[in-house]
């Protein structure tokens, strides 16, 4: 029907007017930025570099071991937060003993602020008056300094981005599960196999393909992270919990070096593309399956 | 439906079940009673060491919440109003402007060459290098001839019989959700610096209304075109073509029959964008320095003014955070209805 009115572009081009407007020019203001030499404190007027600020960035340990931060929290966070999620969505799909009233109470924290959330746990993970170290007395553990030794506060960042984005893949795993149909698990049932058996014969890969979409969106989603840090840790100690937004932050709006900045954001857009195609690409013969 | 209820399965793995569903579901949700309930804290409940329960280890005051309105830790009320014109208004434009985009896409077949794209890309660099470096314009204004004559070059060489890969309408909805991926401290920080630059040619942005809400929308449209492009897909579309047989134009077609009919998914699009601008940190952080900042701002502030007074703390971030739970509470409500089958399916 109704193929080619013209209207259809009257439809269309207000939106993307504004994503390309709002998309293109910062891409090339970067991209041109990226080859120059170009800092604002102290002047220093732009100068072309060529390929000079991605070497010398390629070439700093700090952004090497930032990109292994930014990864392991990406990586670790998103791991726990499908296992968790997915067996969450499982029991409120079961329809556990209060099921209805979980139902909003589990998908809170996504909807809230991070970084109202990184305060909250400043407060639970805070040494004195915090309630987890009190906890850890109580049951004979020693108090821990959480947010000021470089691996307990990557942990309590991964923590606090489990708290926060389990309640996602809940969501999606809950929707997915809504929509497998009920004649397949009838006739499982009739052949005895056990829940184990469904589980790993049926639901696990019905719901391949929607799991493959949201440890996706989660993956792009938490390589992105800074507000959260930026609360919690402000990066420290040291850098040792400082990720690529954060670090792009802090050289492009700390020092205003605009070159630097530029590169080291196109850098992060490209090992984010690289990092999507190899994840699309190793995962699509699995999907192509199903369709 | 037996066979996936918890009654098939053994007692002693139910149980492991409802005792782990539990205690996340305690992880979940102590966090947000801890807040809650220091925010009505006498600083000596909370300097002393942890209290748990209102009335028997401390009495409620309403301490906190006197020194917020107080304007003590920052101008509240302002930058409450700010984050609630800037969320309603950019959630509500780019839910319009992406809904009508959806449709478009669901209904309308689009067909863009390859070769278009790259053209608009290359005259748009190219010509901006061209005008900063050979003319001597400024970036602002070789940036917009560039704009327009790229716009207008990829439109002629789309009419044009060019050779190459043609792309549809999947495409270009793959394009505008790819628009999520970028990172977005590439566009945070490069607005912050195109914002400068037509500041200082008189036209002032960073820390305008307009200014943070064209990069919302823009920031929103992904999400509003993906969700909504399955909202209108699996609309019936009889009742359309009944319209177009009597001859209604389309502009009404959409705002009396098709804007009404999906009117629960609108809703649930307009406060999930509504929620993402409400609380993104990063754009706010760079566009605006003091009249329009947002509350992820100066909830954040929070933690670096006046030392550890968790009390005052707390009243902040349930201020950036009860609006949200408001909404998710009717959102639920909104999902229920099994809304986000389509977008899964």
């Amino acid at each position: 029907m109704m193929r080619n009115d013209p209207i259809k572009h009257v439809f269309i081009w207000p939106a993307v007017l504004i994503v390309l407007i709002v998309a293109i020019f910062p891409l090339i203001y970067s991209l041109t930025t990226s080859f120059m030499s170009y800092r604002l404190v102290p002047p220093t007027p732009p100068r072309f570099v060529g390929l000079g600020n991605y070497a010398s960035l390629l070439q700093q340990p700090r952004f090497w071991q930032v990109v292994a931060t930014t990864t392991t929290i990406a990586v670790v966070a998103v791991a726990i937060q499908y296992v968790v999620g997915f067996a969450c969505a499982l029991a409120l799909h079961a329809k556990v003993p209060g099921e209805k009233l979980f139902r909003v109470g589990l998908l809170l924290p996504m909807l809230l602020a991070p970084v109202a959330v990184a305060l909250i746990a400043r407060m639970v993970f805070n040494p004195t008056m915090g309630p987890l170290n009190q906890l850890m007395t109580l049951v004979g553990l020693p108090n821990l300094p959480f947010l000021t030794t470089a691996n307990w506060a990557l942990a309590c960042i991964i923590a606090v981005e489990v708290w926060q984005w389990t309640p996602f893949v809940i969501l999606m795993m809950l929707a997915g599960l809504q929509t497998l149909p009920d004649d397949v698990y009838e006739a499982a049932a009739l052949e005895n196999a056990t829940a184990w058996q469904q589980f790993k014969g049926i639901t696990f890969p019905m719901l391949l393909p929607i799991s493959a979409a949201v440890v996706f969106i989660r993956l792009i989603e938490s390589f992105k992270i800074m507000d959260t840090v930026f609360v919690m840790t402000g990066g420290g100690p040291g850098i040792s919990t400082e990720t690529l937004t954060l670090f792009a932050y802090q050289e492009g709006f700390k020092k205003f070096n605009l070159g630097y900045t530029s590169a080291l954001s196109f850098l992060f857009l490209i090992v984010i593309t690289v990092f999507g195609t190899i994840y699309l690409a190793l995962l699509k013969p699995h999907l192509e399956k199903r369709r | 439906m037996s066979a996936r209820s918890l009654s098939s399965i053994g007692p002693v793995a139910r149980a492991a079940i409802v005792v782990g569903f539990f205690a996340w579901a305690f992880v979940t949700l102590f966090p947000l009673y801890w807040v809650f309930v220091t925010a009505f804290k006498p600083p000596p409940a909370v300097v002393g060491g942890p209290t748990y329960i209102p009335f028997l280890q401390f009495m409620p005051t309403m301490q906190a919440w006197e020194d917020i309105l107080a304007g003590i830790r920052g101008d509240f009320a302002n930058t409450f109003i700010n984050s609630t014109i800037v969320g309603l208004s950019s959630a509500a434009i780019a839910t319009l402007l992406g809904a009508m985009a959806a449709y478009a896409l669901v209904r309308f077949e689009f067909r863009v060459k390859l070769a278009s794209g790259l053209v608009f890309f290359a005259l748009a660099l190219g010509l901006y290098l061209a005008g900063t470096n050979l003319l001597g314009l400024g970036r602002v204004p070789s940036m917009g001839i560039a704009f327009v004559a790229a716009l207008v070059g990829s439109i002629l060489v789309n009419r044009l019989p060019a050779p190459g890969p043609v792309l549809g309408n999947d495409d270009i909805i793959f394009w505008f959700v790819s628009q999520r991926m970028f990172p977005p401290i590439v566009t945070a920080f490069a607005l912050f610096l195109i914002y400068s630059e037509i500041g200082r040619s008189g036209f002032r942005l960073i820390d305008t209304y307009w200014g943070l809400t064209l990069c919302y929308i823009a920031f929103s449209l992904p999400i509003v075109v993906w969700l909504m492009r399955d909202f209108f897909a699996a609309l019936p579309i009889e009742l359309e073509e009944a319209a177009m047989v009597d001859n209604v134009p389309m502009w009404r077609i959409f705002v009396e029959i098709v804007m009404p009919m999906s009117a629960p998914g609108l809703a649930a699009t307009f406060m999930i964008s509504l929620s993402f601008v409400w609380n993104e940190f990063l754009f706010a952080l760079f566009l605006t320095t003091s009249k329009w900042q947002t509350l992820p701002i100066l909830v954040a502030g929070q933690n670096s003014q006046r030392g550890d007074e968790w009390w005052a703390i707390s009243a902040a971030a349930l201020i950036a955070i009860v609006p949200m739970m408001i909404m998710a509470a009717l959102l639920s409500r909104l999902m229920r209805s099994g809304l986000l089958l389509g977008a899964v399916k």
